[in-house]
C-alpha cells in the first residue's frame, strides 16, 4: 500500500492509503454506499455499477468499487442523478425477475429484494420476451437461471478463493447465465459459491424450502473441524440447525464446517450411573486417550488432572505436532510457526511439502489459490503423490518416494539456504549432505530443484507449508529443525499445518505423553472407560456445538465456540470437580489458558466475535509467539529405507476431518480405498474388490474404487470412519501393508 | 473530407437536406466511409461518434434499429454489466417495436430514460456510445418517427433488402497493425481467466509470448486512458495469459478448434520461419489448409529468434510461440532449406501460393571511408547478433565473449538492433562499449523505449550523442580506431526542423577493436527470379498495396520486414494475418478478396479510432500506470537472465483495472 491520502467523502474528512478503492475508504469511515455485485473478499467485480459516485471536478460517474481514491478527492455518494443511475439499474435489474418470492429460499434475507425496497420500485417498469432457463442441481448446490442478475460473485468466489474454477460466466447478453463446467465433480466448494449469492439463484440443495430465513436463530461459532477456526454461523430452528452460514463476504468456509453441522450429541439426559461409573473410572484410570474434538477449557482440564493425578495425556496426533513444532521452535527461538494463512495469500510463491494440502486443509488450499490468482504465485507442490485437483494452481510438481521426507528436506534446506549467509556449523552440515545420494534416493532430481530456485525470482512472499506427513514421520524431529533453518535463514515464512480439529489448542496446553499406561479414560476415544461426544461411549459428552469455549485456529487465534443446541448430560467439568477441580464453569479456564504459551488473560464473555465494515476479524484475539531456547544441534538426514510396491496413504476427503464430519446427514458417506489403476494392478485388485488390512491396532475393511485421476502404487485411504478408534490412528502416513482380498 | 447529406460525426454538425445545390453543401471533415469499395456506394455510416448519412433516401428508424441490433449481438458476446445486459435489449426491443409500426411515444421516452442510464453507467465505452447516434437520429430524423407511430406502419425501407455491415473495435485494436482484441486479454487477466486472455489475443496474434515482452507497442499510442493520464501498459499485460499456458502445461489454447486437414490438393509454401511466417502459417493451418515452411537456419523463430537477444526474449518463451504454430496438424516445417531463386521458381510452380516471409537480413553499412567488410573488427550488427544468440540460445558455434572480452566495441545505431548489440557486448565482457548516435537521447529514447535505453545505460553503455563515423583506420586490415564527427543541433530560425550541423574542430578518434553498424537492415532479394520482374519500393523491399499482401506476381505474397522494410514483430503478424485471409480465399478462386470485416476495418484505420482531444468522463484522474519489476543491473549485467520479471498478479490487476474497455461499434449501409 502506498502513501497517506486524505479523501472528503459527503463531507467527511477521510484519511486512507493510496491504493484503496473509494468504495473501501467510504466503508471504513462508514459512508454507505450501494452495492450488489461488490465482495469485500475478491477484487472488484464491477457489473452491477449501483456503486457509481460523483467527484468534483471530474465529469460523468466514477465507478467508486474499482476506482482508487486519489489524494484531495471531494466525493460525493448521494444526489439527485446518482439516485436516478441507480433506480434506473434497480429497475434493469427487475426486467422480468420472477415475483414468487413468497416460496423464493432467498426471500427475507435477498439483497435484490432489499434494494427493490430501498429505492421503492413498486412495479416492473420494463419487460422483454423471455426464455426457458430450467432449473439445475449441482451436488450440494443448485442453481436457478431465471433468478440469477448475473452479478458474477459466485464465479469470482469459484476463481479467486477456492479455485475449483468450476463456475464461469457463459456470455449471452440478456441470455447470459452462469455454468458448472466440472458438473462431473460438483466440488463441495461450490457452497462457498452460493454463500455469496444475493438472490436464491445459487442455494443450498439441501437447505432449499425447508425454512423461511427469518425463522432461523443465528448462533455464531467457530470451525470444529478443519483445524482453522474460521467462523461459522449457525442456523437453528426447534433445536435443529437447518443450515450454516458465515460472513461470506469476508470469510470463507471449508467443506466440513459448511456441510458437517449436525453432529450434536442428541437426547442426553444425566444418567448418573454411568457419571458415577466415570469418576470411578477416572480414580483408577493411569491414562487419558483424547482425540482433537475437545475445546481449550476441556484440555486444560485435562492439564489440571494430570497436574492432580499425574494421569498420562495420550492425544497422539497433537503430540506429534507439539513435538514438531518444539524442534521447530529450537531453531527458531519462537514458540509458534512465522507464517499465516494472510500471508500465504499474498505470496508470490508457495511451496507445499508433506501434505495432500487439497484434502488436508481446504481453507490453506484457498490461500494458495488466491495467491496463484492475485499474484501470480508460483506454487510448487512437492509430495509423493500428484494432485490433480490443484494442477490449475500448481506450477511445478516435484514428486518423492514415501519416507524420505528428511532427505527432501536436506535437498531444501541445500537448495534455499546455499547462497545465504550462514553460522558456520550450518554450513559444515550443509557442506556435508551427499547431494547426489539425496537426489537418488528421494527421486527429486537437481534439475527439479534448479528450477525451483530459478522460479524463486522474488525474494520477498515465500511462504512454506508444512504437513502432517512430517509430523508423524519416524525422523520428524530432525526434519522440523531442517524447517526451522529454512525459516530462520531463508526468506521463507512458515506455515505448520497443524492436523485437524483443536490439535494445535491442544499442543499448546496440554503436556502430553507417549505411552498409555494402565487402564485408560478414553474421551472421544476407545478407553477402558469411554467418554464420548459421538455417543457411542459408557458416558456421553457434549458435542462441539454444545458447549462454550475456545478453540486455537491456525490463524493462531483463539477463537469463541457458543451452545448452538442444548445438551443434557453431564461434561468433563463435572467429573473433574468430582475429583477436586471445583470450577464452577468449564468457560472459567478460558481466562486461565496458559499465558505462558501464548494465551490471553480474558473472560470467555469478554472475547470479541465480529468483522468490522473492511471486513477485518476480531474474533477472540490472536495467540503470542513466546521466546523459546534455542538449540541448533541437527543431524545429518537418515537414509529411509523407502517403502517398496503397494502403499496406502492415510488421507481423508476435502469435506471429512473426522468422525464427527461423518455423523453429519449431508457428508456421512462410505469409505473406500481409492487408488489408480496402476495400484490395482500391483495389489491384484479389481475396482470393487473387498479387502482387509490393519494399521496399528486398527482394523480396516474396504471397497477398492479405481480413480482414473490418480496415477502411480500409492492408495488413499480415508479414516473418519473409523469411529472411536480414529483418533490412535498416527503412525506415518505412508505405510506398506499386506492387503488381504476378501 | 468526404461528401454527405447529414453528419454529426466527432462533433461536428453538417445538415444537407434542405440545400437545393451542391455549391451550399458543407463537407464533412473527416474520412467517412463514403464508398464501400470502388463499386458499391455507402448510404450511411453510423457509429460511436455520430452518423453520416450518404443517401437522402436513407430510413433513420431502421438505421437506429439496426444500429441498436449490433448492439445486442456484441452484448450478447459480453453482458457483463447491468445497464448493458438488459438496456441493450431493451434499447432494440422498443426500436424494432417502433420501426415496424407498433410503438408509441411512451416507447420513445422509454428509450431516452434507458439511454441516459446506459451512457452513464455502462461498464464499457460500447455500452456508454451505443445511445448517441440513435439519439441524434432520434432528435433530427424526429419526422420519421414520428410518422411511423402516428399512422403504425413499418419504417419505409422496413422491409427492403439493405445490407449492414458491422463492426466492433476499439482504438488500441485499430492502432495495433495486428488488430489485437485488447480490451479481451486485458479483461481476461482482469478476469483472473488467463485463458480466456491468452485466446483473445491469439485470435489475431500467435506470439502471444513474444509480443507481450518485445513489442513497441504502437497501441500505446492510441490508447485513450492517455487522455486522462497514462496509457495503459497494454504490452505486458499480454504475457500474462501466454506465461499461464506455460506455466500450468495447459494444451494450446486456439482461438477456436483447428479444423481437420483438407486433403484436397491445396498447399501453401512459406518461405522463413519468422514472425510474418509463422503467422502466415498458423492462420492457415486453423483452417486446415497444409502448410510447408522452409526455414534457411536449422533454428526457427526467424530475426526474433537469431537477433532478439535472450535477456529480453528468452528462447523457452519464444519456442512457445514457435512451437504452437509447428505442432498444428497443417504445418511442416523444412529447416536448413535455402531458397534461391532456381528452388523459388519450383517452389512456386508446386504450390498455390507462396508466401515471402523472408524478412531483411543484410547489415547497411554506415557510409565511412574506408569502410569494408572484410576489416576484422567490422562486424554486421546481424552476423554479430546471430552468433550470440546461436550460442546463448542453442549452443551453436562458439561464444562472442572470445571475440568481445575486454574489447572496445562500437556501434552505430539508435534502433532496437543496436541496443541490443551494445547490451550483448557488455553480456559478453566487452571492457568498454559505445554506442554512436546522430541524434539525441530523446530521440533515442522515441526510436526505442524509455526502458531499453535506460537499461543500457545502467549497464555501462556509454552513449555519444549527435556523432557520426567518418573514417575507419585499420592496421594490417584490424580495425584500430576511428576519426568521429561531431554535430550539433541547429535550430531553424524559420521555425522548421532543426538542422544537424558539423562542428569544426569537433572531430575525435576512438581507440577500439570492433565497429558493429547497427544502423538499418535491408533485404536480401536474390531469391527473386529475374525473369519474374518482381515490383520493389523505393526501399527496395517487395512492393504490394498493403490490403492484400500480394506482389506483382499472382499467388506470390509478401509479408513482414521483406515487404515493409525493417519493421516490428507485429507489423508481420498483421500483414502475414491479413495474407493468410486472402490466400485462404486466393487458392481455391484464383482471386483477392477481402472480408466486409477487413474492408471495414480498413475504413476505420482510415477514418481514425483514437481521437486524441477527446474528454473523457467517468474515470478518476491521476491514477499512475503500473511499471513491472525488473532485475537489479548488478543481477543481470553479466548474464542472459530475463531482465524484465513482468508484473505481479497485484500489478496486472491495478493495471487491467485502468483499462476503460473502449469498444466502439461502427456500422455501414450499403
Amino acid at each position: 500500500m502506498g502513501k497517506t491520502i486524505k479523501v472528503t467523502i459527503d463531507g467527511k474528512e477521510c484519511v486512507s492509503e493510496y491504493g484503496k478503492s473509494i468504495l473501501e475508504v467510504a466503508r471504513a469511515n462508514g459512508v454507505y454506499i450501494p452495492t450488489m455485485c461488490y465482495l469485500t473478499k475478491t477484487l472488484p467485480i464491477a457489473s452491477c455499477r449501483m456503486c457509481v459516485v460523483a467527484v468534483e471536478g471530474v465529469d460523468g460517474l466514477i465507478l467508486s468499487c474499482q476506482e482508487k481514491a486519489t489524494d484531495g478527492a471531494v466525493i460525493n455518494t448521494q444526489n439527485e442523478q446518482l439516485h436516478k443511475e441507480r433506480t434506473n439499474i434497480m429497475k434493469l435489474y427487475n426486467v422480468n425477475h420472477p415475483l414468487e418470492c413468497g416460496v423464493c429460499d432467498k426471500s427475507g434475507e435477498c439483497e435484490l429484494q432489499n434494494k427493490t425496497m430501498e429505492y421503492g420500485l413498486t412495479n416492473q417498469n420494463f419487460t422483454t420476451k423471455d426464455i426457458y432457463r430450467p432449473v439445475q442441481k449441482w451436488g450440494s448446490v443448485s442453481y436457478d437461471p431465471a433468478l440469477c442478475i448475473m452479478c458474477e460473485r459466485c464465479v469470482k468466489v469459484s476463481t479467486e478463493i477456492t479455485g475449483d474454477e468450476a463456475l464461469q460466466v457463459k456470455f449471452g447478453g440478456y441470455n447470459s447465465t452462469i455454468i458448472n463446467v466440472k458438473q462431473d465433480k460438483n466440488y463441495k466448494s461450490l457452497g462457498e459459491a452460493a454463500a455469496v449469492c444475493p438472490v436464491g439463484a445459487l442455494v443450498d440443495t439441501n437447505f432449499k424450502y425447508s425454512a423461511n430465513a427469518w425463522e432461523l436463530k443465528q448462533i455464531p461459532s467457530s470451525c470444529p473441524h478443519c483445524g482453522g477456526g474460521h467462523d461459522v454461523i449457525y442456523e437453528v430452528k426447534d433445536d435443529e440447525i437447518y443450515r450454516v452460514s458465515n460472513h461470506a463476504e469476508f470469510s470463507t468456509l471449508c467443506p466440513s464446517s459448511r456441510y458437517g453441522f449436525d453432529f450434536q450429541n442428541r437426547g442426553v439426559t444425566k444418567d448418573i450411573g454411568a457419571f458415577n461409573g466415570a469418576v470411578e473410572a477416572f480414580k483408577n484410570a493411569k491414562s487419558i486417550i483424547f482425540s482433537n474434538e475437545i475445546s481449550n477449557e476441556e484440555a486444560l482440564i485435562l492439564q489440571k488432572l494430570k497436574e492432580k493425578n499425574g494421569y498420562k495425556l495420550i492425544s497422539p496426533q497433537a503430540k506429534a505436532y507439539q513435538d514438531f513444532i518444539a524442534s521447530y521452535s529450537s531453531i527458531t527461538g519462537k514458540s509458534l510457526f512465522s507464517g499465516s494463512v494472510d500471508e500465504i495469500k499474498s505470496s508470490r510463491a508457495v511451496l507445499v511439502v508433506g501434505s495432500r494440502i487439497n484434502d488436508d486443509a481446504p481453507i490453506i488450499k484457498y490461500a494458495i489459490n488466491t495467491a496463484s490468482k492475485h499474484n501470480r504465485s508460483r506454487v510448487i507442490y512437492m509430495h509423493p503423490i500428484e494432485d490433480k485437483n490443484i494442477s490449475n494452481i500448481v506450477t511445478q510438481f516435484i514428486k518423492y518416494e514415501p519416507s524420505s521426507e528428511e532427505m527432501v528436506l536436506a535437498l531444501l534446506v541445500d537448495t534455499l539456504l546455499r547462497d545465504k549467509k550462514l553460522p558456520d556449523n550450518i554450513t559444515a552440515l550443509i557442506k556435508s549432505f551427499d547431494i547426489g545420494n539425496l537426489s537418488a534416493e528421494s527421486n527429486v532430481s537437481e534439475e527439479e530443484l534448479e528450477a525451483l530456485s530459478k522460479s524463486l525470482i522474488n525474494k520477498n512472499g515465500l511462504s512454506l507449508v508444512v504437513g502432517a506427513d512430517l509430523y508423524s514421520h519416524p525422523r520428524a524431529k530432525n526434519i522440523a529443525k531442517m524447517v526451522g533453518l529454512i525459516d530462520k535463514y531463508s526468506d521463507f515464512s512458515v506455515v505448520v499445518v497443524p492436523p485437524t480439529g483443536n490439535a494445535m489448542g491442544i499442543a499448546q496446553i496440554c503436556e502430553l505423553d507417549d505411552k498409555i499406561e494402565g487402564k485408560s479414560i478414553g474421551i472421544n476415544a476407545k478407553g477402558d472407560f469411554t467418554l464420548s461426544a459421538m455417543g457411542e461411549g459408557d458416558l456421553d459428552l457434549p458435542s462441539l456445538n454444545q458447549q462454550e469455549g475456545t478453540l486455537v485456529g491456525f490463524n493462531k487465534r483463539v477463537v469463541p465456540l457458543n451452545v448452538v443446541l442444548p445438551y443434557g448430560g453431564y461434561t468433563l467439568n463435572d467429573i473433574s470437580n468430582e475429583l477436586g477441580l471445583n470450577v464452577k464453569y468449564t468457560i472459567d479456564y478460558t481466562q486461565i489458558l496458559p499465558v505462558s504459551n501464548g494465551f490471553k488473560e480474558i473472560e470467555f464473555d469478554d472475547l470479541e466475535d465480529y468483522f468490522d465494515n473492511s471486513g477485518n476479524e476480531f474474533r477472540g484475539y490472536l495467540l503470542d509467539s513466546v521466546d523459546v531456547e534455542i538449540d541448533e544441534n541437527i543431524e545429518e538426514p537418515f537414509e529411509s529405507d523407502g517403502i517398496d510396491g503397494a502403499v496406502i496413504y492415510n488421507c481423508n476427503p476435502a469435506e471429512h476431518t473426522s468422525q464427527f464430519t461423518n455423523k453429519s446427514k449431508l457428508l456421512k458417506s462410505d469409505a473406500y480405498l481409492v487408488g489408480s489403476k496402476q495400484f490395482g494392478q500391483v495389489s491384484k485388485l479389481n475396482d470393487g474388490d473387498m479387502v482387509n488390512f490393519t494399521i496399528g491396532d486398527v482394523k480396516f475393511q474396504r471397497v477398492f474404487k479405481i480413480d482414473t485421476s490418480l496415477k502411480g502404487i500409492i492408495a488413499l485411504n480415508p479414516t473418519y470412519d473409523r469411529g472411536l478408534s480414529e483418533a490412535l490412528l498416527s503412525s506415518y502416513r505412508y505405510i506398506r501393508l499386506e492387503i488381504e482380498k476378501v | 473530407m468526404s461528401d454527405v447529406i447529414f453528419s454529426t460525426w466527432r462533433g461536428e454538425f453538417i445538415d444537407n437536406r434542405d440545400k437545393s445545390s451542391d455549391d451550399e453543401m458543407s463537407k464533412s471533415g473527416f474520412k467517412l466511409p463514403q464508398d464501400y469499395t470502388a463499386d458499391v456506394n455507402s448510404k450511411a455510416f453510423i457509429g460511436w461518434d455520430g452518423v453520416a448519412i450518404f443517401n437522402e433516401d436513407v430510413d433513420a428508424v431502421r438505421l437506429a434499429t439496426e444500429y441498436a441490433a449490433q448492439y445486442q449481438i456484441y452484448s450478447e458476446a459480453c453482458g457483463r454489466c447491468a445497464p448493458g445486459r438488459w438496456g441493450g435489449k431493451i434499447l432494440y426491443d422498443l426500436l424494432d417495436k417502433i420501426a415496424r409500426g407498433e410503438g408509441s411515444y411512451d416507447d420513445v421516452a422509454h428509450l431516452k430514460e434507458v439511454s441516459e442510464t446506459m451512457m452513464s453507467t455502462s461498464k464499457c465505452e460500447i455500452g456508454k456510445t451505443v445511445p448517441k447516434p440513435i439519439l441524434d437520429l432520434m432528435n433530427h430524423f424526429e419526422a420519421q418517427f414520428n410518422k411511423v407511430i402516428d399512422e403504425q406502419i413499418p419504417s419505409h425501407h422496413y422491409n427492403d433488402d439493405i445490407k449492414y455491415i458491422a463492426k466492433v473495435t476499439a482504438p488500441c485494436t485499430d492502432m495495433c497493425p495486428a488488430h489485437v482484441d485488447i480490451p479481451a486479454y486485458i479483461e481476461g487477466v482482469r478476469d483472473m481467466q488467463f485463458a480466456d486472455s491468452l485466446v483473445a489475443t491469439r485470435e489475431t496474434m500467435p506470439l502471444a509470448h513474444t509480443c507481450g515482452r518485445v513489442c513497441p507497442h504502437p497501441c500505446e499510442d492510441a490508447c485513450r486512458r492517455t487522455n486522462l493520464d497514462e496509457p495503459i501498459s497494454i504490452m505486458e499485460l499480454k504475457r500474462l495469459g501466454a506465461d499461464y499456458e506455460s506455466d500450468h502445461g495447459l494444451l494450446w489454447q486456439h482461438p477456436r478448434e483447428p479444423k481437420p486437414l483438407r486433403n484436397d490438393g491445396k498447399k501453401v509454401a512459406v518461405i522463413g520461419a519468422g514472425p510474418a511466417g509463422l503467422t502466415t502459417a498458423y492462420y492457415l493451418a486453423l483452417e486446415g489448409i497444409k502448410v510447408d515452411i522452409f526455414e534457411e537456419l536449422p533454428v526457427n523463430g526467424g530475426e526474433v529468434a537469431v537477433g532478439v537477444p535472450q535477456y529480453r526474449m528468452p528462447i523457452e518463451k519464444y519456442q512457445k510461440d514457435i512451437d504452437l504454430v509447428l505442432e498444428m496438424e497443417a504445418v511442416t516445417i523444412h529447416n536448413n532449406h535455402r531458397v534461391d531463386a532456381k528452388r523459388l521458381k519450383e517452389i512456386d510452380a508446386e504450390y498455390d501460393a507462396t508466401m515471402l516471409g523472408f524478412g531483411a537480413r543484410l547489415s547497411k553499412k554506415v557510409r565511412a571511408k574506408n569502410e569494408r567488410a572484410d576489416i576484422n573488427g567490422y562486424w554486421g550488427a546481424i552476423d554479430m547478433l546471430d552468433k550470440v544468440n546461436l550460442w546463448t540460445k542453442y549452443g551453436i558455434g562458439s561464444t562472442a565473449s572470445n571475440e568481445l572480452k575486454d574489447k572496445t566495441v562500437v556501434c552505430v545505431g539508435g534502433g532496437f538492433t543496436s541496443m541490443d548489440v551494445v547490451r550483448c557486448a557488455v553480456r559478453d565482457g566487452a571492457k568498454k562499449v559505445i554506442m554512436l548516435y546522430r541524434r539525441d537521447e530523446k530521440t533515442i529514447i522515441r526510436n526505442t523505449t524509455y526502458e531499453e535505453y535506460h537499461e543500457a545505460v545502467e549497464e555501462g553503455v556509454e552513449f555519444i550523442f549527435h556523432s557520426a563515423v567518418e573514417e575507419i583506420f585499420d592496421e594490417d586490415n584490424k580495425l584500430v580506431k576511428l576519426l568521429v564527427n561531431k554535430f550539433e543541433l541547429v535550430p531553424d530560425p524559420n521555425g522548421g526542423r532543426a538542422q544537424l550541423v558539423k562542428i569544426e574542430d569537433g572531430d575525435f578518434e576512438i581507440d577500439c577493436d570492433f565497429l558493429i553498424p547497427a544502423v538499418s537492415q535491408a533485404a536480401d532479394l536474390q531469391l527473386l527470379p529475374e525473369e519474374w520482374d518482381i515490383k520493389l519500393t523505393s526501399w527496395n523491399t517487395l512492393l504490394t498495396n498493403g490490403k492484400d499482401y500480394m506482389t506483382n506476381r499472382d499467388g506470390l505474397f509478401a509479408t513482414g520486414d521483406c515487404e515493409y522494410g525493417p519493421m516490428t514483430i507485429v507489423n508481420a503478424v498483421g500483414q502475414a494475418k491479413r495474407a493468410a485471409s486472402v490466400i485462404s480465399r486466393y487458392i481455391y478462386t484464383g482471386k483477392v478478396s477481402l472480408t466486409d470485416d477487413e474492408i471495414m476495418e480498413d475504413h476505420l484505420t482510415k477514418l481514425k479510432v483514437y481521437d486524441k482531444n477527446e474528454k473523457i468522463t467517468g474515470w478518476i484522474p491521476g491514477i499512475p500506470r503500473e511499471v513491472s519489476q525488473k532485475l537489479e543491473t548488478n543481477e543481470r549485467v553479466d548474464n542472459n537472465k530475463e531482465v524484465n520479471l513482468g508484473f505481479t498478479g497485484q500489478e496486472a490487476q491495478d493495471e487491467a483495472n485502468r483499462c476503460m474497455r473502449c469498444y466502439y461499434i461502427s456500422m455501414v449501409a450499403v
